[in-house]
């Protein structure tokens, strides 16, 4: 291994803790009782935030929104994005270099101003014509992410086209097919598997989208809007939560769809009837994507009851009680020292005030924020104030 | 239109008059419906007064400049240095995040395309994306767990000594700017990663084999290959970054607006529709020719290195 | 037996200003194995798009059967086409493929995989219907290729180069077999390819085209012997051309003055020419004998090359090289060394005098 590679292999590292480091300290607060999202004081081992995660009743709403307009969304999309492929495979160099252009745009224009323009039609069309009915958000809303969401199905579809092979269509129109059936029975199996990737990812994409989607949907709210204007208005853990499943299903369909694909690759290479691993029926069984599917959902449904059997009842009772005691003996403290400070003021450097960060605030309670109104020079120090409970370590 | 319906004729002769309809039907829907008459209306719009419904259609309803001139002029007269600088604002941490991208994404993109070996760019392709799935809105509020005052970096940083005070990285921007290039990092790899694929390995040995240090033989060659690919991932990163909304408004401090913030409260907090429409047709405006601006810069300047 | 031949009417193609074809004019006979042979871009691809109806002709018609194909499409007419990559339907099994033609026809699924079973056997790989074209390997592709053409029960079998992706055994092996199925089923086949050794060994008739003109047609042997333009005579098989002006023309015969001498010659394709005419003389390797008396010369072996059965060698006379292949006669024979001079000849009947023409090399 030379120095290079090193450097590659370290730098990689680097960057894929870069990558995964939110999620998984994201992850892990999830499990932390506190009631802010944090790992450090870790309080109690607990799974209540998913009971409470479920108990959302505006996130529940929002899902079954999402859902609908999700559906909504994939319907119109895909079969969009598959003629926009279609169109540009057929069109002289210099009109396809155009109509590519428009039609990837709706991807770069900054979403809000599809929203807004979206409802600015929407909205002059119900009114000029009286039709009320289609100024109503989930409307609004598939139309919204149709026009871009569009373009991410197409340049699936564009990618698996550039792989066809055109003989085929020749081939069988050769062997008597019409064109028809040749579109059909070849061309289309030919794309399914890009008719699913551009299913599963303008679901995800319209399930995901915020900033089109805070506009066009009105008064209603998806689950992504639910979750934004929750996570505005102050966070929680169960937000972790969802993460957490999140990641979970992410991380299944990410696996099995590695074993569909290395299961398919063999099979196609015509390796399946020489490698071992498929002759062998047990290794055969256990490498199939469906086998995997079910031991991946056996094992975490496995766990999830394991963990809502757990309780940490008491242990939150004791965290509370201790928190308790803490804060009166800070509240003592910070008594002497305040006293002690103000009296001898002039004798201070600004700087010792810095010692009191992240000291206030508590759980739920009025901060004892004694707001010692001095040094604004330095802001900072209270950043903690807006933090939650007391951070043990600060006051060190 | 000779070679659209020529275009249409192949269509139908390859693929049959059914597949040939419905494409044009669905290419023209979207074009027409979804792409055009929206972005038209709202320029219409723009130029609009906001009036209560029973007025609309009366005299008092003509094209204006009004809403534009609000955006430059304060009502009076003097220049409207807030939302301007909100704007030129959003544009300069839209082009950091995307420089941050570059530079973090470049070596990522040619070790996944040169230096890792099958099963390890295989993890390294659903790492990659994998991150991807989880919603923006709790990729951005990973990031406030990350930031927050009692959060692991702060409280790492303290324990290490590093710093003795928690830092209010929130209110530094630090966490935006992490969450912003942290949210589009992949549509900068990708397309790198096409651009450096087409590189004929056997270039960069050969370049290393006559002596070219390794910062030269990407200076020399894989940089210019590269070129393309960073263009287009600069483009969408730094449109996407200019045009968020929901990682300003999680991850932003109280202090610093975006651009796209300010719409949002033209729109659904004072519910001036023209007002806002003019805002979004100054951001597309704005984002649009900075990036044919910048390209054309780019194009230029990395045109002569290459000689 | 229902009437099998092609008849190419006056055809030809032009892709906006460039001609494809020019003028070809020919007919095919029923049951015939016919081949068009010419280096890449010649246009004999785009005559046989042509003929299965992927393709319109700007000009001239197209007989199949005796019936003018304009405006009937590529799934009406009675011509199946194999792909120079085969275009095998990957995501169907190989008797999916097979029956495919009977697919789209409404013919019953137990119908369909009777009769692909049947082509199986025919092309004797009987049980691999259930596997999909990527398990097989190239030779087997190939004959899968060919049941699924003749699945449609065609007059015409249209084959585009369909070996050239082969390896050399696998190709030599496969056109001693499309000879043998071309015998079994009666089926006219078009063959097209660059491959001089295909065209030869297994076509009836063979017709060169070169920059989309037909240049000769005729039975592999008399294209061989008896080219009727330069180009012929340098695109198949080896050949020494040298240039001259002719003296004058007796009948069948003509003498031609060069550089190395008067020499007599076969006048080829039957043309009159009349003295001080420009003309080529081309004259085969094996053609050219040591210590021959008739058209005899002098000339210096510069260099060999030796390949088992023969020995290439070449020899200058002035400025001209020729080549000359010799029988490997073994360790009982002797050949000259580097240097020496050999006195060579070659009988009047076995070489050709041709207009001057473009050559296979700048074809």
């Amino acid at each position: 291994m030379n120095r290079h590679t090193l450097f590659g292999g370290a730098y990689a590292i680097a960057f894929f803790s870069f990558l995964f480091g939110p999620l998984i300290i994201m992850s892990m607060t999830a499990f932390n009782s506190s009631r802010f999202p944090r790992v450090s004081p870790w309080e109690c081992f607990t799974t209540g935030w998913f009971n409470e995660l479920f108990g959302n009743a505006r996130l529940m709403e929002g899902l079954l929104n999402s859902v609908i307009i999700g559906v909504g969304v994939v319907a119109l999309a895909v079969p969009i994005g598959l003629a926009g492929a279609l169109a540009l495979s057929e069109l002289p160099a210099k009109l396809r270099a155009a109509l590519y252009t428009v039609l990837i745009l709706p991807i770069l224009i900054p979403g809000v101003v599809l929203g807004i323009s979206t409802i600015v039609l929407w909205g002059q069309i119900s009114r000029g014509m009286g039709a009320g009915f289609l100024y109503n958000g989930y409307f609004l809303t598939i139309v919204g992410q149709i026009t871009f969401v569009s373009a991410y199905a197409m340049l699936v579809f564009i990618a698996r086209l550039q792989r066809f092979d055109a003989t085929q269509t020749e081939a069988a129109l050769d062997l008597g097919a019409t064109p028809g059936q040749a579109f059909r029975k070849i061309l289309l199996p030919f794309m399914a598997p890009a008719i699913g990737s551009a299913a599963f990812i303008t679901l995800l994409a319209s399930f995901e989208n915020y900033n089109t989607t805070v506009f066009t949907v009105l008064s209603e709210s998806t689950f992504t809007t639910a979750l934004a204007s929750k996570v505005r208005h102050g966070t929680d853990p169960s937000l972790s939560a969802l993460a957490v499943i999140i990641i979970t299903i992410t991380l299944v369909g990410a696996l099995t769809n590695e074993a569909l694909q290395r299961r398919k690759e063999a099979e196609m290479g015509g390796r399946a009837s020489r490698s071992p691993l498929y002759l062998n029926p047990v290794t055969r069984t256990l490498t199939h994507p469906g086998v995997v599917l079910a031991i991946l959902v056996a094992v975490i449904g496995g766990i999830s009851y394991a963990g809502s059997q757990h309780d940490s009842s008491v242990c939150e009772a004791g965290v509370l009680q201790e928190k308790l005691d803490r804060q009166e003996e800070l509240r003592a403290a910070q008594r002497a020292k305040i006293e002690a400070m103000e009296a001898e003021q002039e004798k201070t450097l600004p700087k010792s005030n810095s010692a009191f960060g992240g000291a206030f605030g508590g759980l739920g309670t009025p901060a004892p924020a004694p707001e010692p109104a001095p040094k604004p020079e330095s802001p900072s120090a209270f950043g903690g104030a807006f933090g939650g409970i007391t951070a043990p370590k600060t006051d060190e | 239109m000779k070679h659209l319906k020529a275009a249409y004729t192949t269509l139908a002769a390859r693929h049959g008059m059914g597949a040939a309809l419905f494409v044009a039907i669905a290419v023209t829907l979207w074009v027409v419906v979804f792409i055009t008459l929206p972005q038209l209306s709202m320029l219409d719009y723009s130029f609009r007064f906001n009036l209560p419904v029973d007025q609309l259609g009366t005299d008092a309803d003509h094209y204006t400049l009004e809403q534009y001139r609000s955006f430059f002029f304060n009502n009076d007269g003097s220049i409207n240095t807030l939302d301007i600088t909100i704007l030129v604002r959003t544009l300069v941490a839209a082009l950091i995040v995307t420089a941050i991208d570059v530079i973090i994404c470049y070596p990522i993109a040619y070790i996944l395309a040169h230096g890792a070996n099958g099963v390890a760019a295989r993890l390294m392709v659903i790492g990659l994306i994998i991150p991807y799935w989880i919603n923006e809105i709790l990729r951005a509020f990973a990031f406030r767990v990350l930031f927050g005052a009692t959060g692991v970096v702060n409280t790492w940083g303290m324990q290490l000594g590093l710093w003795d005070a928690p830092i209010d990285f929130i209110r530094a921007d630090v966490a935006l700017y992490c969450g912003l290039a942290y949210a589009y990092i992949l549509l900068m790899i990708f397309p790198i990663y096409n651009a450096v694929e087409a590189l004929d390995h056997t270039q960069v040995e050969a370049a290393r084999d006559m002596g070219a240090p390794l910062w030269r033989v990407h200076w020399r060659v894989v940089l210019p290959m590269a070129k393309p690919g960073i263009a287009s991932g600069a483009t969408m990163v730094f449109m996407l970054t200019a045009g968020a909304l929901a990682a300003p408004q999680i991850l932003g401090g109280p202090s610093s607006l975006w651009f796209t913030q300010v719409i949002y409260q033209w729109f659904n907090e004072s519910s001036n529709w023209p007002r806002g429409s003019a805002y979004a047709v100054v951001l597309l405006v704005t984002c649009i020719s900075f990036v044919l601006l910048m390209m054309r810069v780019f194009k230029v300047s990395v045109g002569e290195i290459g000689k | 037996m229902p009437d099998r031949s092609v008849l190419l009417d006056h055809i030809t193609i032009r892709f906006g200003n460039f001609t494809a074809v020019d003028n070809a004019n020919l007919k095919i006979n029923s049951g015939e194995f016919f081949s068009f042979l010419g280096p890449s871009g010649c246009g004999k691809t785009t005559m046989l798009r042509c003929i299965s109806g992927f393709s319109e002709p700007t000009e001239g018609k197209v007989l199949i059967g005796g019936k003018d194909m304009a405006g009937v499409g590529p799934n009406k007419r009675p011509t199946a086409l194999i792909f120079q990559h085969l275009a095998l339907f990957p995501l169907m099994t190989v008797a999916e493929n097979i029956a495919f033609p009977l697919e789209v026809r409404g013919v019953s699924k137990k119908e369909r995989r009777k009769k692909a079973d049947e082509l199986l056997e025919m092309i004797a790989l009987p049980g691999i219907g259930d596997k999909k074209p990527g398990e097989l390997s190239g030779g087997q592709k190939q004959r899968v290729a060919i049941a699924r053409a003749l699945a449609v029960e065609p007059d015409i079998l249209l084959l585009d180069e369909p070996l050239s992706a082969l390896d050399l055994k696998l190709r030599q092996h496969m056109r001693t077999e499309l000879r043998a199925i071309q015998k079994q089923v009666g089926v006219t086949f078009i063959y097209i390819t660059h491959d001089q050794g295909e065209a030869l060994t297994m076509s009836d008739r063979v017709a060169v085209m070169s920059r989309g003109v037909i240049e000769q047609v005729g039975e592999p042997d008399r294209i061989y012997n008896r080219p009727r333009s330069a180009f012929v005579a340098s695109f198949v098989g080896e050949n020494n051309a040298v240039e001259g002006i002719i003296k004058g023309q007796s009948g069948e015969t003509a003498a031609l003055e060069t550089p190395m001498g008067t020499f007599e010659a076969r006048v080829g394709g039957g043309r009159k020419y009349k003295a001080g005419d420009k003309a080529l003389l081309f004259v085969r390797p094996e053609q050219l004998i040591p210590g021959e008396s008739a058209n005899a010369f002098q000339s210096v072996l510069s260099r060999q090359e030796f390949e088992g059965a023969t020995n290439h060698v070449f020899a200058n006379t002035g400025d001209q090289e020729l080549r000359i292949s010799m029988v490997n006669a073994g360790l009982a024979g002797s050949l000259p060394g580097q240097g020496e001079t050999l006195s060579l000849g070659f009988r009047p009947l076995n070489a050709t005098i041709l207009p001057v023409g473009h050559m296979a090399s700048e074809a």
